[in-house]
């Protein structure tokens, strides 16, 4: 008998999975209600009440078969801070817009924190560092009404990581196909997901 | 020589493969140094002339084997040492032979190719493409000592049937080297940037003459068909017509640049950054609070403050000529490129970006260039008159980006720079 083919499996359920959460409207209740839950209590009893699965990856870890990634400096892994600004994926330390590790002020630095200098000798100025949702997406894709909403919990890596919807009242996703309406509000639909790791333990 | 490699001479299967695999190494690696001292050789001497003098070379070489001309090639007009193989042991004579026919130079040339594939190799002016490029040269002689073996008859019978070929592999040369001579003259123009100078940025162009700054801390002025001037102790420099500004340690020096006279010196404190536009110079005064971009008349020395910015934000190099200032800010949440017309003081937003890193403007007459970062990919940037601009060129690299831009005749200067090193090198891209 002929192994079932992976890729035409994969896309069945996608397709499946986008059909279901198109139809419904589930207003991101469980979503808001984790969120405020991490936000006051903190802590492993937050980590209980959420109750992530452990989750494996398709694009990231956490999500799968769905909307993909918003453009960031570190693509796909659109890592952000809990105010919606990029960080590097794996050492969760702040970048630029440029990808470049910056400090407080926002000057560019190294993986010590020294100060970059350019061909000239002098240090070099910041560079913009801007929230992934509502500046890289609106400016990359041309949508003015892009917010950040919804969001869901999973495990990933032993801690709870939010995964974080930027909607916008387009039908189509950045996948290039019909958006869902997942964790958005207000008539919003998901266009495309970002992440922030919360550090509390799973 | 390629009986040479067959079991009568090299004895077992065994010896004759040994043989066989260290005149390939020996032959793809001479090849390869060989490529790596002519990209070398093409470094220092510039880029821009070794692809001229290059495609000149192709042409002829296609003349000639066309027989249309009757050029000596020069080569010396020997074969391999043949007592190697009866007085060495066998590693020694078979790498031997694989160096002498890898490095081309020392044995008979039938055809001019291979010096052509040598001008080509010093047109690339890069040590490594040069070495991998020419390397291909040293394993197409390895490729003509396995290839008999694979077909399993006397190799010397297989010389003799590419001979009876001749005529047709002479005609397919004549093309290729037609082809290649083709495209190394086009090259320059077709849009591809080519390295002019190494450690250098901050390019300036006024009047045929190119001027940068080079990281050991000097400007060089280039005036073409003559020797280099160079300034010590110097930096960011600009050019206009007789006259350079640049920055020194005292501030800001104007100077007539072929005789080094000074003309005028600004001393003003943070004074930095000058763009000339004889008799105006434009530069930008650092403060604490604030960053300013003045524009001061050298001959009434009077000075205004055309752009001003917060302490935090960026104003970059100034760009200036014919009444036409162009500069950048960037902050930690906006870039935007201006221009302003310094006799109606009416200010433009050329390009701006929450996203992307805009720096850099060089404005020459209604055109003006300037660079566009983001992670991962740099673009040069030209737009014409109130356009929003085009991309004349692209850099995808995550370590790599452009840095100063200068505007020529239907060219850009640009310095493109390594982040993590530091090092810049200065290009030329045609528009």
């Amino acid at each position: 008998m002929q192994p079932p083919d992976a890729s035409r499996l994969d896309r069945s359920a996608e397709r499946l999975a986008a059909k279901l959460a198109e139809s419904t409207t589930r207003r991101s209740f469980l979503g808001r209600v984790g969120a405020a839950a991490l936000a006051v209590a903190g802590g492993s009893a937050v980590a209980a009440a959420v109750k992530p699965d452990e989750a494996d990856a398709f694009h990231l870890c956490g999500h799968i078969w769905t909307t993909g990634s918003c453009p960031s400096p570190n693509p796909p892994h659109s890592r952000i801070d809990r105010k919606g600004y990029p960080l590097h994926p794996s050492s969760g330390r702040r970048v630029d817009n440029l990808g470049r590790f910056v400090n407080a002020s926002g000057y560019p630095v190294d993986a010590a924190g020294n100060r970059l200098r350019g061909p000239d000798g002098a240090l070099l100025p910041a560079a913009p560092r801007t929230r992934v949702c509502e500046d890289w997406t609106r400016e990359q894709k041309g949508l003015r009404d892009l917010r950040t909403q919804g969001s869901w919990f999973r495990c990933c890596g032993g801690q709870i990581r939010k995964i974080v919807d930027c909607c916008s009242f387009s039908r189509r996703r950045i996948n290039g196909d019909a958006s869902l309406v997942g964790y958005c509000w207000g008539g919003r639909r998901v266009y495309c997901i970002m992440y922030y790791e919360t550090g509390l333990p799973c | 020589m390629l009986e040479t490699f067959t079991p009568a001479v090299c004895g077992s299967r065994k010896r004759q493969i040994v043989a066989q695999s260290l005149f390939a190494a020996a032959a793809v690696a001479t090849a390869a140094a060989l490529g790596l001292v002519l990209g070398l050789a093409g470094a220092l001497l510039g880029a821009e002339r070794a692809v001229l003098a290059a495609a000149a070379l192709a042409l002829l070489a296609a003349a000639r084997e066309a027989g249309l001309l009757r050029v000596p090639l020069p080569q010396a007009r020997r074969q391999v040492p043949e007592r190697w193989r009866f007085e060495l042991p066998l590693p020694v004579w078979a790498t031997g032979y694989g160096a002498g026919l890898g490095a081309g130079v020392f044995t008979f040339q039938p055809v001019s190719t291979f010096w052509v594939a040598c001008a080509g190799a010093l047109a690339l002016a890069s040590p490594l493409t040069g070495a991998l490029c020419l390397s291909l040269y040293g394993a197409g002689r390895a490729f003509m000592v396995v290839w008999p073996r694979r077909r399993a008859d006397d190799p010397t019978a297989a010389v003799e049937r590419i001979v009876g070929k001749r005529g047709a592999l002479v005609r397919a040369n004549v093309l290729a080297l037609l082809a290649c001579g083709l495209l190394l003259a086009a090259a320059p123009a077709a849009g591809g940037a080519t390295r002019i100078a190494r450690d250098a940025y901050d390019p300036t162009f006024d009047a045929r003459v190119l001027a940068y700054g080079t990281q050991r801390g000097e400007v060089v002025v280039r005036p073409p068909g003559e020797p280099n001037i160079v300034f010590p102790d110097a930096s960011h420099p600009s050019i206009d017509g007789r006259y350079l500004a640049y920055r020194d340690s005292q501030g800001i020096r104007v100077v007539r640049w072929r005789n080094g006279t000074e003309v005028r010196r600004i001393s003003t404190s943070g004074a930095t950054l000058p763009a000339l536009d004889w008799p105006r110079i434009a530069f930008v005064r650092k403060g604490d609070r604030k960053n300013r971009i003045v524009v001061r008349d050298l001959r009434t020395n009077r000075s205004d403050v055309e752009a001003s910015a917060g302490g935090s934000v960026d104003l970059g190099r100034p760009s200036l000529h014919r009444g036409r200032l162009a500069w950048r800010t960037a902050s930690r949440s906006l870039t935007r490129i201006f221009v302003k017309r310094l006799s109606t003081g009416s200010r433009r937003t050329v390009a701006y970006s929450k996203i992307a890193l805009l720096g850099n403007p060089s404005v020459r007459g209604r055109r003006i260039a300037w660079t566009e970062a983001r992670f991962g990919v740099s673009r040069l940037k030209l737009a014409w008159g109130s356009g929003s601009g085009r991309t004349v060129e692209t850099v995808r690299s995550r370590t790599r980006s452009y840095w100063t831009t200068a505007i020529g005749r239907g060219r850009i200067y640009s310095t493109r720079w390594t982040f993590g090193s530091g090092a810049a090198d200065l290009y030329k891209t045609s528009f």
